[in-house]
């Protein structure tokens, strides 16, 4: 393979990950869980980088490191007794149906891909590229309609939290 | 506050209240006074005014001391304006026993009380600007003027804080020469100093923001409240003692009294910047027209004024200061009672601030301005 | 006696002159002090002559030795390693860490500095002297702070989540030093010239804010909790208005690379300060609300939440937040530099002198301008500024980005001299600015006639009646 400090960066980054994201599972306190998730993330972004996949790394970090964990917060924050309890609920069960469900999708798609093949030349070849001008010219050339119906669902999910806000604003009002 | 349901989820869960306690020690509470606030987010929903943190029994202790030991109580009840509480208290034995003041007198105790005025409404309006958020900067700047006004006061009578300066017949020392050039100075440069102020603050918008509609007093409700002083006349009513019942020599001075026209905190501080004005237009008319003569009428020194009672009250920077005293014929006084401002503007704090957001509400008890000795007495 | 005629006010700058004056304090030193320091400016000067000569000679150029470019340097290093054959990794080991180590030292350099520059600045704006006696001037006072900070005993609310407790001050010092990353100090001289250089920088400003939640959550203070939550919310608003103010900076330059947009504005000897007014003075004011200055320091308003988030951390820890929030002050006056004062470039003068003395100038600038605005500006309230972002800053941010795209596609386009294009941007954008502004605030309902009324003078004077009077009259 490559150089020993990629071998080593990824090891130590997928160790993180990985430790990090049984940790979320194992801490009984929500914010505990919410730190390690990030810390996750974070590892994420590492190894996200060390496939010189930059731009996806600096999004990985701005994204879910960024926003998606303050998110968290303002979720745990307007649940009660939030801090107190990440216990049994039933919620376990179908947790881990769809935890299943999804491993083993991934894993059977790396077992399936030939590895071989994306590297070196082939790589090259392909019109996979890590240039931010690159991914532009692509959401906006090849994958317009992705792009589009992105941006669309995204618009939708701003109107819709506008509206619930004002519908619980009007509630409180005639309460 | 009773738990409630949250709207719009179907979990049963109750909400705490989230208490905040605010004092005794806070940046923004002015003394020792405390604020327990139940609050919604950043939205006030019911608070519980705490005083008595200074409390130290001096209506008890005035009915054990002579008239005359009385006075410096009245420094330390507001101690941001000894010499109001001196002239109110002074006019008072007056009254009581029927006492002569010298005209000098008279001229001296109005100049005093207004450079007090100035310095005190100085003090408040640096304050409110720094619990808006400006970093001191107002507040230095205003302490500027408060210094040199202090340092008259210690020129005449040694005391900065504490003045302990008006005695019933006249005022305890006549000012040294040095003191008229330092005032004359004084009152030269205020009127550039307080256009200074207007410039950085009358117009910032950011300050309007903060202040414009915060802590809204309708002219019924601040007359219900009884308010007195600034917080009176920020909401429209125009009642100043000064010119409703002249004391001393007020009725000789040409001034205005500036009135606000929303009652908000805004208007609160506008006035009090307008009432520096004003009372630098007394000073300059006082100082032109002192006559000369002896500064005071000498009483003795255990007085026993006859058996009777009074309500003596001047306009102070805070509003009314207002002291009611009996005597039973002895040397001291059967019944002292410190009618004080900032406890009765302060009642009105729970009703403003019910409602209003934690800055919003800072800033409406800045407006109000408190003084916790005159509160806990 | 007579009235004495009104005099105006001392002006500031003679106030501060009589306060305190450099001048004047030489004016009394003895005559042989006054040789040695003449001659000690004679020789600077000297010194200077000497070294512009060098300079124009360009027998300097591209040698490891240049001063005015410490990259040269490093590479030189890296030259000789690998000449010496060493393994691969070790120059690029050693390199980085020297680039690392020049960071934490500009940083650190930095906060020594600048906390002594803002509490002295700060004071001579409200005329006091501010710390003076640690050292001349004062100037040993941050060292003096620190120490004191570091033996200062730690106290920890008994209540408090322990683990969540210690993390934050560390968790938030770790983006303040990642976000010096790209900044490019001189030509060569980069610590890590990404190419999402800008996202890179948007991305990182976003990871203090768990660092914030945190320190005010597990302190277990109610005062902690609301300046985290203040802090948190107009973090996460800001962002936008950043993002988007950072996105007409991409668009017009045309790259995400730092130094490209510094090349750019090198290139054309155009800041763009001048040809994106709103989107600078957008990114102004949304990082002075990202970084908790005034007048935008909600999340530790201390006249209404003590000191926010932090109440409860005595000690370095205490410090470290300080520290922090000054770095971040700084790290916000290098990317204002970059992004829309020209970086290291000054019009040709970074051919002469250090670019990296040209950045730490206008570094310094920026900073001054933070202090000056806290030393001047009251408050906002927090949903005045949630108000400010949501309806005023992202609305025009975007008009404005709608306008510098067409202005980029015609600059990309239009083959004249440049000089044509951009004088006719800069003097469109800061019209349709003004105007915009101006009219957007008055459909916001702005109106500044009405807000600032005054009192009025009584005409009468007795209660409610009175009131109702000069009410109705």
């Amino acid at each position: 393979m490559e150089s020993p400090g990629i071998i080593l960066a990824f090891f130590a980054l997928s160790g993180l990950t990985a430790t990090s994201a049984l940790l979320v599972l194992v801490a009984r306190n929500l914010m505990h869980a919410l730190v390690f998730l990030v810390v996750s993330f974070l590892g994420m972004a590492g190894l996200f980088l060390t496939l010189s996949a930059d731009f996806i790394a600096v999004a990985q970090i701005l994204i879910y490191a960024g926003s998606i964990s303050v998110l968290m917060v303002f979720a745990v924050m307007l649940t009660p007794l939030a801090s107190r309890n990440n216990g049994s609920t039933l919620y376990v069960i179908p947790a881990l149906l769809a935890a299943g469900g999804l491993s083993n999708i991934i894993g059977f798609i790396a077992i399936d891909t030939d590895w071989d093949e994306r590297k070196g030349e082939v790589l090259a070849q392909s019109d996979f590229t890590t240039t931010v001008a690159g991914i532009g010219d692509l959401l906006l050339g090849k994958y317009i309609l992705a792009f589009e119906v992105a941006s669309v669902l995204l618009l939708f999910a701003l109107l819709g939290a506008i509206v619930l806000v004002q519908e619980r604003r009007r509630a409180g009002e005639e309460a | 506050m009773p738990a409630r349901r949250r709207q719009g989820t179907n979990v049963n869960s109750t909400v705490e209240p989230y208490v905040l306690n605010i004092g005794p020690q806070h940046p923004s509470t002015h003394g020792v006074f405390r604020v327990r606030v139940v609050m919604d987010g950043e939205v006030i929903r019911d608070l519980d005014m705490i005083v008595g943190y200074l409390h130290r029994s001096m209506e008890k202790l005035a009915e054990e001391r002579t008239y005359t030991q009385n006075i410096p109580f009245t420094d330390r009840a507001d101690y941001l304006a000894a010499m109001s509480g001196n002239l109110g208290l002074a006019l008072g034995i007056e009254r009581l026993a029927g006492v002569e003041v010298p005209e000098r007198a008279s001229y001296l105790r109005v100049i005093f009380a207004e450079l007090q005025r100035i310095a005190s409404h100085a003090m408040a309006n640096g304050t409110l600007v720094s619990d808006a958020g400006a970093w001191q900067t107002p507040l230095l700047y205003m302490f500027r003027e408060r210094e040199k006004i202090l340092d008259l006061f210690e020129m005449t009578c040694g005391a900065r804080l504490t003045t302990n300066y008006m005695r019933a017949g006249g005022v305890s020392f006549e000012p040294p020469p040095e003191f008229w050039p330092a005032l004359k100075e004084l009152v030269a440069e205020l009127p550039g100093r307080i256009d200074e102020y207007m410039e950085l603050l009358a117009d910032n918008e950011i300050f309007l923001g903060r202040t414009r509609g915060i802590g809204v007093i309708t002219p019924e409700d601040a007359i219900n409240g009884s308010l007195v002083g600034p917080a009176l006349r920020g909401s429209g009513v125009p009642w100043d003692l000064r010119k409703a019942e002249p004391y001393c020599v007020y009725d000789r001075f040409d001034f205005d009294v500036p009135v606000g026209i929303r009652g908000d905190v805004y208007d609160r501080f506008m006035c009090r910047m307008m009432e520096t004005r004003e009372s630098v237009r007394i000073l300059q008319q006082a100082i032109a027209q002192i006559p000369a003569g002896p500064h005071k009428n000498d009483i003795p020194l255990a007085l026993r004024p006859p058996v009777g009672e009074v309500y003596s009250r001047v306009e102070g920077p805070r509003g009314e200061v207002g002291f009611y005293l009996v005597s039973d014929g002895g040397p001291a006084p059967y019944r002292f009672h410190l009618r004080a401002p900032s406890l009765i503007n302060l009642s009105l704090l729970r009703e403003l601030a019910r409602g209003a957001s934690l800055p919003d509400a800072v800033v409406t008890l800045g407006s109000i301005d408190i003084v916790v000795g005159e509160i806990d007495r | 006696m007579s009235e004495q005629p009104m005099r105006p006010a001392t002006p500031m700058l003679q106030q501060i002159a009589e306060h305190h004056s450099l001048l004047q304090r030489f004016m009394g030193v003895s005559k042989e002090w006054k040789g040695f320091v003449f001659l000690l400016l004679a020789g600077f000067g000297l010194a200077n002559l000497a070294i512009a000569y060098v300079v124009v000679d360009g027998r300097l150029d591209g040698h490891w030795y240049d001063i005015r470019d410490l990259g040269n340097a490093v590479a030189g290093l890296r030259g000789w390693m690998q000449d010496e054959g060493f393994h691969p990794a070790v120059p690029y080991v050693t390199t980085a860490l020297l680039g690392a180590l020049g960071i934490l030292s500009v940083v650190g350099g930095w906060l020594l500095i600048g906390s002594w520059v803002e509490r002295r600045v700060l004071a001579k704006f409200q005329i006091r002297q501010g710390p003076n006696r640690t050292g001349p001037f004062g100037l040993l006072q941050p060292i003096a702070d620190a120490v004191k900070l570091m033996q200062k005993e730690v106290v920890i609310p008994r209540a408090a989540d322990h683990f969540l407790y210690y993390a934050p001050p560390v968790i938030i010092f770790i983006p303040a030093l990642l976000g010096w990353g790209p900044v490019p100090w001189a030509e060569r001289m980069s610590f890590l010239d990404l190419n999402v250089g800008v996202l890179y920088t948007i991305a990182i400003s976003s990871l203090g804010v768990l660092g914030v939640f945190l320190a005010g959550w597990s302190s277990n203070n109610h005062y902690s909790l609301l300046g985290a939550m203040r802090t948190v919310a107009m973090m996460v608003s800001y962002e936008i208005p950043i993002s988007i103010a950072l996105l007409a900076v991409v668009l017009l330059t045309g790259s995400m690379q730092l130094s490209t947009i510094v090349a750019w504005q090198a290139n054309y000897n155009a800041w763009l300060i001048l040809l994106l007014p709103f989107a600078a003075f957008t990114f102004l004011f949304a990082s002075t609300a990202e970084i908790n200055r005034t007048p935008n320091d909600i999340g530790e308003a201390e006249s209404e939440i003590v000191a926010g988030f932090y109440t409860e951390y005595s000690g370095m820890k205490a410090g470290l937040f300080m520290g922090v929030e000054l770095g971040n002050a700084i790290l916000v006056g290098a990317m204002m530099s970059t992004f829309f004062l020209g970086g290291y470039t000054l019009f040709g003068l970074e051919t002469w002198i250090p670019g990296y003395l040209i950045l730490t100038t206008k570094i310094g600038l920026v900073y001054f301008l933070f202090v000056w605005l806290r030393g001047t500006l009251p408050r906002f309230r927090l949903d005045q500024l949630m108000g400010y972002a949501w309806k005023f800053l992202i609305p025009l941010s975007i008009a404005q980005v709608m306008l510098v795209a067409i202005e980029a596609s015609i600059f990309a386009r239009w083959d004249v001299p440049a000089i044509f294009p951009l004088v006719a941007f800069a003097l469109v954008n800061l019209g349709l600015t003004v105007e915009m502004v101006r009219r957007w605030a008055r459909a916001l309902g702005y109106a500044p006639e009405i807000m600032a009324q005054q009192p009025v003078m009584a005409t009468t004077i007795g209660g409610l009646k009175a009131a109702q009077k000069m009410r109705g009259g």
